[in-house]
């Protein structure tokens, strides 16, 4: 077609090649980690490299893909095709909290859990209809400066630099310490020690290219992480039942999972409507059946968290600026349905690796006596992972305790397979948190040097000082992250919904009303992501002493309507927009046409262009 | 490049899509968890039946309505004259 040439060729078309060769090369190292450790080599050595060898790959297609010009560096050129959008865009969505504590979550909590991941891909699924076309039609790099120029305002460009930046360090943090845990299993050290070395991994590998270096690299994580999650989950669903699909076959084994629950008396319990009992981090005992719903999460608290974490993803200062690396407005929303994809993939092999490594305790540990107990157990016993709670003679099912970041790699232990396929976890584990802290990373160096250093004063940086400024903020923003994921105490996945109920919050009423309605103002939105920001830091502070009963996850569920509202009373109770916001909202609602902020940045360019 | 009076049908038509796109997506997605123990004592594929709805159904439900909008609202694009002209 002639009408798609420009585009075409906007797009490299090695791309799948390059990905292919990097795929096989991780399959390299992978069977040569299988090889070493088959002739006996160290078990360090084999760890090292599974750890190290993924990560060099990462390293080095961060550091090729290096960017000069600030719309290769915060926007990789606009040369993303759809799917590869997608891909990078769902996998830095799940990030570590998504592989890790979904499937100890799912484990241990059952049906429940699902609350969270219902959220994650209907957030996408929001994103891609409320959210993601507009903002590629303007084509602005962060967050901010399309609410700045949106509603023709400095001023709410730097309020919003400064609102948006809290969810994202929260989610930084959760990632960065998730992360860490993955690798402290893989090389065997210590926790606090690990935080260090991921965040200066993830700061360098998107340091030279921004957004470029991002896009690419967490493409290559996001194979990775396919990857490891697809090899034991298969391998396990061919021996129970013949057939390589996990995600549709998980059936029978949750029909012996109900059996054998009955049959050891696992309890029935209903939790009240708000109630919201999670797993935490650490030890954990196995209290409910798998498929019996609200025994932990009550009902309300179900529909209310999968909305909160609806509008928290889809609403994403992190992720939104994946929405401008595309060619066009219709390969933004293409991308997104990729990225239904790839979650709802995900999402589908997670609960059955759920379900295998539960089936397993359930047949294998549970009604036999202590001495008597199958030799990977005790292996999970010793490495820390499961504990044996009461002293009776016979173990039941409530007596047993998991670490719940631990379920996903501690099926490959439990179905005994080879020590590398139990690192293959962790290091697909490693690279989706990676994925989703480098993605943070970018999105938070950006705001800090386009909304504020260079947005105070005015847009008129040279475009190498741009870059440069970024650069500085990266690194500082890594040392900002290292920093907090070393201070701060708790649950990485209660920092994460914190995150994500902080965005749904400040960041997705503002955002709705900037592109649906054109009556917002600049006040209005002030209000609007103030609000929301502060009621919902309130609401968690309350729910956290105490004081109030919502738990504070939900924190988000008031805080959105509050923001919403206040948003529109302060619009209706100031003046009209001006002339320049309105022509923003409606060339931003019609995808025909030239990138708005492309065209500003032409305009400026031609502008500053010394005389001849 | 889109006509000046194509604007207001072209946002009208946008609007109706979004809410055709999103409304049975919330609504599946309130309803199916919530429903999903009362159906368990069917199956199917082996699977009990509230599980599968709530956890397969609901993602073919999300992965649809996003494939569905993107076509739908490219065919808006190009009814109005609306779409990208490169």
């Amino acid at each position: 077609m002639v009408t798609t040439t420009a585009r075409t060729r906007l797009v490299n078309p090695r791309l799948g090649t390059y990905y292919g060769i990097f795929t096989a090369a991780f399959a390299a190292i992978v069977l040569m980690a299988l090889m070493l450790e088959q002739l006996g080599v160290t078990d360090t050595l084999v760890r090292l490299v599974m750890f190290a060898g993924p990560l060099a790959l990462y390293a080095a297609i961060g550091i090729a893909c290096h960017a000069r010009e600030p719309r290769d560096y915060f926007a990789c050129g606009r040369r993303v095709p759809a799917f590869f959008n997608g891909l990078v865009l769902g996998i830095s969505a799940l990030g570590g909290a998504g592989f890790l504590a979904l499937t100890g979550a799912l484990f241990i909590a059952g049906f429940d859990a699902f609350c969270l991941s219902i959220g994650w891909y209907a957030g996408l699924v929001f994103m891609g209809v409320l959210f993601a076309p507009f903002l590629r039609k303007h084509g602005a790099y962060t967050l901010p400066t399309f609410l700045g120029r949106r509603l023709d305002s400095r001023l709410v460009r730097v309020v919003a630099a400064g609102v948006l930046s809290v969810p994202i360090l929260l989610v930084l943090t959760a990632e960065a310490r998730f992360a860490a845990y993955a690798t402290a299993w893989m090389l065997g050290q210590s926790e606090q020690l690990m935080v260090a070395v991921v965040v200066v991994a993830a700061t360098a590998v998107v340091l030279a290219g921004g957004m470029r270096s991002l896009t690419w690299a967490s493409g290559a994580k996001a194979i990775v992480a396919l990857l490891s999650l697809a090899v034991p989950a298969t391998i396990i669903a061919l021996i129970v039942s013949n057939l390589p699909l996990p995600q549709m076959t998980h059936g029978n084994v949750l029909r012996i999972i109900t059996r054998l629950e009955i049959a050891h008396g696992v309890p029935i319990v209903l939790a009240p409507p708000l109630a919201f009992e999670l797993p935490g981090a650490g030890m954990e005992p196995l209290l409910k059946r798998f498929i019996q719903s609200f025994g932990s999460v009550g009902s309300l608290a179900f529909v209310l968290m999968s909305f909160v974490m609806a509008a928290g993803v889809a609403a994403s200062p992190a992720l939104l600026p994946r929405s401008g690396t595309t060619p066009g407005v219709y390969e933004a929303r293409k991308s997104l349905g990729w990225a239904v994809l790839v979650v709802g993939l995900v999402l589908l092999t997670l609960p059955a690796i759920a379900i295998y490594l539960r089936v397993l305790i359930l047949e294998q540990v549970v009604g036999q006596a202590g001495g008597r107990l199958p030799i990977w157990f005790q292996l999970l016993q010793q490495a820390g992972i499961a504990r044996i709670e009461s002293k009776a003679q016979i173990v039941s099912v409530g007596g047993i305790s998991f670490e719940r970041d631990a379920a996903l790699f501690a099926l490959s232990i439990a179905a005994g397979f080879p020590q590398v396929l139990v690192y293959l976890a962790l290091a697909g584990a490693i690279a989706a948190a990676l994925a989703a802290l480098s993605a943070g990373l970018v999105a938070l160096a950006a705001i800090v040097a386009e909304d504020v250093v260079h947005g105070l004063p005015g847009d008129a940086a040279p475009d190498g000082t741009r870059v440069a400024t970024a650069r500085v903020a990266l690194l500082g923003t890594g040392v900002v992250t290292l920093l907090l994921a070393i201070a701060a105490p708790g649950d990485p996945l209660q920092l994460l919904l914190w995150g994500v109920t902080l965005s749904a919050s400040a960041s997705f009423p503002v955002l709705l009303l900037a592109i649906w309605w054109k009556r917002i103002n600049a006040w209005g939105s002030v209000a609007g992501m103030v609000t929301g920001l502060v009621a919902t830091a309130f609401l968690i502070l309350l729910s956290e002493t105490g004081a109030i009963g919502l738990p504070s996850a939900l924190a988000g569920a008031i805080g959105l309507p509050l923001a919403l509202a206040a948003a529109v009373a302060a619009s209706m109770a100031t003046p009209i927009p001006g002339r320049n916001a309105l022509d923003i909202v409606r060339d931003v609602r019609v995808p025909g046409g030239e990138t708005l902020y492309d065209r500003e940045m032409r305009l400026s360019r031609l502008k500053n262009r010394p005389p001849a | 490049m889109i006509e000046r009076n194509e604007r207001k049908p072209y946002w009208r038509h946008t609007k109706a899509q979004m809410l055709t796109s999103l409304l049975p997506f919330v609504l599946a997605m309130i309803v199916l968890p919530l429903y999903a123990d009362a159906l368990n004592d069917k199956r199917i594929l082996g699977i009990p039946l509230g599980y599968f709805l709530a956890v397969h159904g609901l993602i073919v439900i999300a992965f649809v309505t996003i494939a569905m909008f993107v076509n739908r609202q490219d065919a808006i694009d190009h009814w109005h004259g609306a779409h990208e002209d490169f």
